[in-house]
């Protein structure tokens, strides 16, 4: 009788054992290197004090990043503050960011990309030796870009929309890491001032910036709508006209028009409504598509999920965009038509980062395929003399992979059809004509955008918006796809589609430059 | 009292003789860089106090467990290793004067352990005077609780330590084993009525009350002052004890799901009554919400298995210092599994968890060979002492349980919990020695 109960109580206490061992497992192999990265476990605090790390460059091999060991302790030094915010900070006091973080272990060497030396090297305690970094951006694109920025709080992102390769994001107000990442006497005086400035220079706002998008969110009620057959580009809608100047009563709320202009009301369909940005066509279009509908297309188009520049085990965490209220990190059903009609104009409770614009903007450029962003090129060996540029020694190779497709192909090209004429057409040109590239110097090329006004409440200036991309003329491929945002600058039409539209012509007289 | 030859014994002791030595010497190299083995001596009297304890089990012609020494002694011999590796001066005491480090102290209580084992399982070869006397054990055990709890040295909060002049120690150990010794005696005299009887309260079956009170009562009054001297882990130990023995005696689930039941109730009271409990259970759900406060301990540990990996850091290069002070401030005594996953990774530990479920299987093996219900409930209650300890406390440190004080037998530094976790070895040698004398007279008689 005891013996029996003796034998069970031994498995109840090999299971516990068993339990022990399983935990052990969890945390010394699976989720070891997630503890590895870790800004304060104290070996990655230990290992960025003493040891050194690899360079980072541009798309040209222009140093951006670069460490040296001063007494024993490394120092790191940036060299444009354009790039701050992507390329982050690796501060002995103050943790790593950005790129310097998710590229830790690789940029100190730690981790080796070979999986088989990366065990032997375990194995026989080597000593890391680091890698360089090139990212897919070209500093002078960025630099432009930022300058164009220069005085405003807002961001700039472009993408290459075939590859998803980053060409250009930057967020001002900016800063100079070197400050806190380099000589320990100053670092706290440099990240004390950085933290107190106004404006928030430390928030990347291409990633991490929440804003209304106003009437550049028509282009995805454009998408959804075309793509899922609620219209065509010559679908009108029969009380719109009056309703411009009346008000579109939705479930006992009034929509009402914005400010028109010298615009005449008409009965309009996709290019016009696009060109002169209706809102109670667009209203009309939201709850013609239908709210599950809706949040399905805004869905594919990347939004109600946190995103990833680069990939999810290693890549810069993009903060979600919803078009609805926020609900366990998701998009919540829409409350009702108000907010689903409201919604379709960019207004309610639509809340977006730049990134997620830039990519709409993207896809409509990429037949329809949203592609995969990423910002690191490859990964090297480390160049002993970082000013000389980088090594030829390509370790790793990244991004490249198909986008996710959005819409059909068929849709895409209606999108950008009235996309062009709302930088182009009769009506467009008064407002998104100002980001068209053949202003900035280039000629012969279409462009496609949006502008958007994004109202935040009485006594706020708007935010200004745009997005766009070029070359959009028929048949053409578009090398790059930008979305600008200056936080309270008035229309999109008078300060950020100016912006879009010259470092979009910057880039392509550059590409011009290289062919 | 005839020598006798323990070979197997033997046999699984003599790696320890070269494996120790040569940790200490791996040690050593690996954190000087010096090509020289470096000091011996703690490994040289590591190795000679094995050997002389098996030596006297010999001579006192002790015919017990041949692998319960060997398994306790590699449990040691890695923990003397580690100790030994660690700044000297973290721990330690001051005997009269004579400042000796944490290694050294650790041999010293080592031999004093070894040394009680030896006389307990000579001396207890006849257990009447545990079995006759169980109520005077579990009225001297409940005293010494009460004389720590007023008299006690407070240490971390928790009121758990007699100092007699320099020497201090835990009673919290001693009584686990007079409580246990209690508890099998109380059983084995009552298991047939508690098996068989129950009271019915319409469809449910609850155990013989009567029966039990007396036994209830005691282990509450135990329970209750281990509570209020906040030391979480030995009351979960000291339940887990209970409900293990109640559940072999009577071979009835419901007691222990009962337990479990009480158990978790008095954990939801405990929990929104005490801030130190709610510190320990928040820590534990998520320690890094507060990564360099409360969730610290913890926190560091998950780092240290996580440096580890598969293989280990190797003996004496992991556990970097940081700013001077070892990366787990606690790291002697409830983290040192921690610092052995860290240094000899996740095989090492493994394998280290491997030898205490050895343990525990020759000492569940020796209750089930036991000639008599008291001899079988004792050495269930002892083996599980040891076992539910190492469970509760590695349990502890990989975060599957929150963490709690409490020792990982033969392996964390402490007199007290050496030389009680010696003792229960010691019985255990005692209870399977007259098994086999037993057998062997039936054998003759047959």
């Amino acid at each position: 009788m005891i013996a029996t109960n003796v034998r069970r109580l031994s498995v109840y206490l090999l299971l516990a054992f068993a339990a022990v061992a399983g935990a052990l497992g969890w945390w010394q192999v699976l989720d070891a290197q997630a503890l590895a990265t870790r800004q304060d476990n104290p070996q990655v605090i230990a290992t960025r004090r003493s040891l050194p790390r690899g360079s980072i460059f541009d798309a040209q091999g222009q140093l951006l990043a670069s460490s040296t060991i001063v007494e024993g302790v490394s120092r790191r030094a940036y060299t444009d503050p354009a790039f701050t915010h992507v390329i982050g900070y690796a501060s002995l006091r103050y943790g790593a960011t950005s790129i310097e973080r998710a590229w830790d272990d690789l940029l100190v060497g730690r981790t080796d990309p070979n999986p088989l030396r990366d065990l032997l090297n375990d194995i026989l305690a080597r000593q890391p030796s680091p890698h360089d970094l090139t990212l897919t951006i070209d500093r002078r694109l960025q630099d432009f870009a930022a300058s164009q920025l220069a005085g405003n709080v807002g961001a700039i992102v472009a993408i290459d929309p075939r590859s998803g390769a980053i060409l250009a994001m930057t967020s001002s107000p900016t800063y100079d890491a070197t400050g806190f990442s380099g000589d320990p006497s100053t670092a706290a005086a440099t990240f004390d001032a950085v933290a107190a400035a106004k404006d928030k220079p430390f928030l990347d706002r291409v990633r991490q910036g929440h804003y209304t998008p106003g009437s550049i969110m028509k282009v995805l009620t454009a998408a959804a709508a075309l793509d899922s057959g609620a219209i065509t580009p010559e679908t009108t809608f029969p009380d719109q006209p009056a309703q411009e100047s009346d008000g579109f009563v939705v479930s006992g709320f009034t929509i009402r028009e914005h400010d028109l202009g010298k615009v005449k009301p008409a009965l309009w369909n996709l290019s016009p409504a696009l060109q002169v940005s209706s809102n109670i066509f667009f209203a009309h279009v939201g709850l013609e598509v239908g709210a599950d509908r809706y949040l399905d297309y805004a869905r594919r188009f990347g939004f109600c999920k946190g995103l990833r520049i680069g990939t999810d085990a290693r890549g810069l965490a993009v903060d979600p965009s919803f078009v609805s209220a926020q609900s366990n990190g998701g998009c919540a059903p829409f409350s009702d038509d108000v907010e689903l009609a409201s919604a379709a104009f960019g207004q309610a409770r639509v809340s977006v980062t730049p990134l997620q614009m830039a990519l709409l903007a993207a896809a409509i450029a990429n037949d329809g395929t949203v592609p995969h962003p990423f910002v690191v090129r490859d990964l090297r060996a480390h160049a002993a003399n970082p000013a000389a540029g980088p090594s030829g020694t390509v370790l790793e190779r990244y991004g490249g992979d198909h986008g996710d497709g959005a819409i059909s192909t068929q849709a895409a090209a209606e999108v950008r059809a009235a996309m062009i004429d709302a930088v182009s057409g009769p009506l467009g040109r008064l407002y998104a004509g100002a980001g068209a590239v053949s202003r900035f110097g280039v000629s012969g090329v279409l462009t496609a955008g949006k502008t958007g006004t994004a109202e935040r409440g009485p006594g706020l200036k708007p935010h200004s918006w745009f997005i766009g991309f070029a070359p959009a003329q028929p048949g053409a491929a578009p090398t790059i796809a930008i979305a600008v945002i200056i936080e309270g600058g008035g229309t999109g039409s008078g300060h950020a589609a100016p912006i879009g539209g010259a470092v979009m012509a910057e880039w392509l007289k550059l590409l011009a430059a290289a062919a | 009292m005839r020598a006798v030859a323990r070979p197997v014994e033997l046999r699984l002791l003599l790696p320890l003789v070269i494996l120790v030595p040569l940790g200490f010497a791996v040690t050593h190299i690996a954190q000087t860089g010096l090509p020289e083995p470096g000091p011996m001596a703690i490994a040289i009297g590591y190795v000679g106090l094995v050997l002389a304890a098996h030596l006297a089990l010999r001579l006192l012609g002790n015919r017990g467990d041949q692998l319960l020494l060997p398994a306790a002694a590699t449990v040691g011999g890695i923990g003397i290793v580690m100790l030994n590796r660690l700044p000297q001066d973290l721990l330690g005491t001051d005997v009269f004067g004579v400042q000796m480090g944490m290694a050294t102290t650790q041999l010293l209580w080592f031999g004093v352990g070894l040394g009680a084992m030896v006389l307990v399982a000579d001396r207890f070869r006849d257990d009447g005077i545990l079995r006759h006397y169980k109520y005077t054990w579990a009225l001297a055990g409940t005293a010494l609780l009460i004389v720590t709890f007023l008299f006690g040295r407070e240490v971390n909060g928790a009121r758990l330590w007699i100092f007699v002049g320099p020497v201090g120690f835990q009673p919290g150990e001693a009584i686990k084993i007079v409580l246990v010794i209690f508890i099998a005696g109380y059983l084995a005299e009552k298991r047939t009525l508690l098996a068989g009887a129950s009271v019915r309260l319409g469809r449910l079956r609850f155990p013989p009350l009567p029966y039990l009170l007396p036994m209830v009562v005691i282990f509450v009054i135990v329970m209750l002052i281990v509570v209020v001297s906040r030391d979480l882990g030995t009351a979960l130990l000291f339940l887990g004890i209970f409900l293990t023995m109640l559940f072999v005696a009577t071979g009835r689930r419901s007691y222990v799901l009962l337990g479990l039941v009480l158990f978790v109730a008095g954990s939801l009271v405990a929990y929104n009554l005490f801030g130190h409990v709610r510190v320990r259970v928040d820590n534990w759900i998520d320690p890094f919400a507060d990564p360099s406060g409360t969730g610290y301990q913890t926190v560091q540990a998950l780092y240290a298995f996580g440096r580890g990996g598969l293989f280990g850091e190797g003996l004496g290069q992991g556990l970097p210092m940081i700013g001077g002070h070892l990366p787990i401030p606690a790291l002697p005594t409830d983290f040192i599994f921690a610092a052995v996953a860290e240094e000899l990774g996740l095989i090492g530990a493994v394998a280290l968890l491997g030898v205490v479920t050895v343990l525990v299987f020759r000492g569940l093996r020796t209750a089930i060979l036991a000639r008599d219900d008291f001899s079988a409930m004792l050495a269930v209650g002892l083996t599980v002492s040891l076992g539910l300890q190492t469970i509760i406390i590695a349990a502890g440190n990989v975060k599957l349980v929150p963490l709690t004080g409490i020792t990982f037998p033969f392996l964390s530094y402490g007199g007290s919990s050496l030389l009680a976790s010696f003792v229960v070895v010691g019985l255990l040698l005692a209870i399977s020695h007259r098994s086999a004398i037993d057998a062997q007279a039936e054998g003759r008689a047959a």
